[in-house]
């Protein structure tokens, strides 16, 4: 495996961080809120809402979404600079 | 292989990424996944044929979620290209699994469609992870592992000369 360089660390480190705020950190957090505990409001049998999330899905879900769409530039941006290390005559970095 | 006093398990029942268990491991994982699209695309195509008109009736539900508006937009402007797209673009991403054929390729699209079935669905009822984010796990597996070199075509794809001349290709294969 070759070096990553700043970019791609700082990427690396954003999606992974982003990611698993959205789906760890935050789910800490509806736990420590009490009920519901998830991303889901709580019904009774008549089906009224009786608890609903402390964190709205939509934010965790974004944080997520967030996340894996850096990961994805991080592998185009690493797509880009090897397209032109391999004009260039270099071997910086390959596609394994 | 001699025995290792730090990892018992550094033997023929190894599972380095490199060593064979776990590139069958990768294999079967990605036929798999492929065969869940297929079957979901080519059922969709049998019921529907290029006509699935639930698609843009979904994305036009999908309001107040975190991708904004984009899904209701396309669906109120893209229901041309949605309505044969879903079962089509399920079907082929499903056989390029199965085939192991521009795995990395066909993964970003199946990515894209579990996103809008992740956040669409919003079936949260057992917390965030559930069955659509593990799809969509699994095709960024698909893609970070290069899973079509695992006894797929792509494997043979990457020897043939145009990718040898183009080896960004190989970002697109693999």
């Amino acid at each position: 495996m070759t070096q990553l360089d700043t970019v791609e660390r700082v990427a690396l480190a954003l999606g992974a961080v982003s990611t698993l705020l959205g789906i760890v950190g935050l789910g800490i957090v509806e736990i420590l809120a009490g009920q519901p505990y998830g991303a889901a409001p709580t019904t009774n049998e008549a089906g009224e809402v009786v608890a609903t999330p402390a964190v709205d899905p939509a934010v965790r879900t974004g944080l997520v979404i967030v996340g894996l769409v850096v990961l994805f530039g991080l592998g185009l941006y690493r797509m880009v600079t090897d397209g032109r290390a391999a004009t260039d005559g270099q071997t910086r970095v390959t596609a394994d | 292989m001699a025995y290792s006093e730090t990892n018992p398990l550094a033997n023929e029942f190894g599972f380095d990424v490199d060593g064979p268990l776990a590139a069958g491991w990768i294999a079967l994982l990605r036929v798999v996944t492929g065969w869940w699209f297929f079957h979901s695309g080519v059922t969709k195509l049998i019921e529907s044929g290029l006509n699935y008109t639930y698609a843009p009736t979904y994305l036009r539900g999908m309001t107040g979620t975190a991708l904004g508006p984009l899904p209701v937009l396309m669906g109120e402007n893209l229901a041309w290209l949605v309505r044969p797209g879903v079962p089509l673009f399920e079907t082929l991403i499903g056989l390029a699994l199965i085939t192991g054929a521009l795995v990395r390729l066909a993964s970003v699209g199946g990515a894209f469609f579990m996103t809008l079935f992740w956040v669409g669905n919003a079936e949260f009822g057992h917390g965030l992870v559930n069955g659509d984010l593990m799809g969509l796990l699994l095709f960024g597996t698909m893609i970070v592992f290069g899973a079509g070199r695992y006894f797929g075509l792509d494997g043979l794809l990457e020897t043939t000369g145009i990718v040898e001349n183009y080896p960004t290709l190989r970002y697109l294969l693999g």
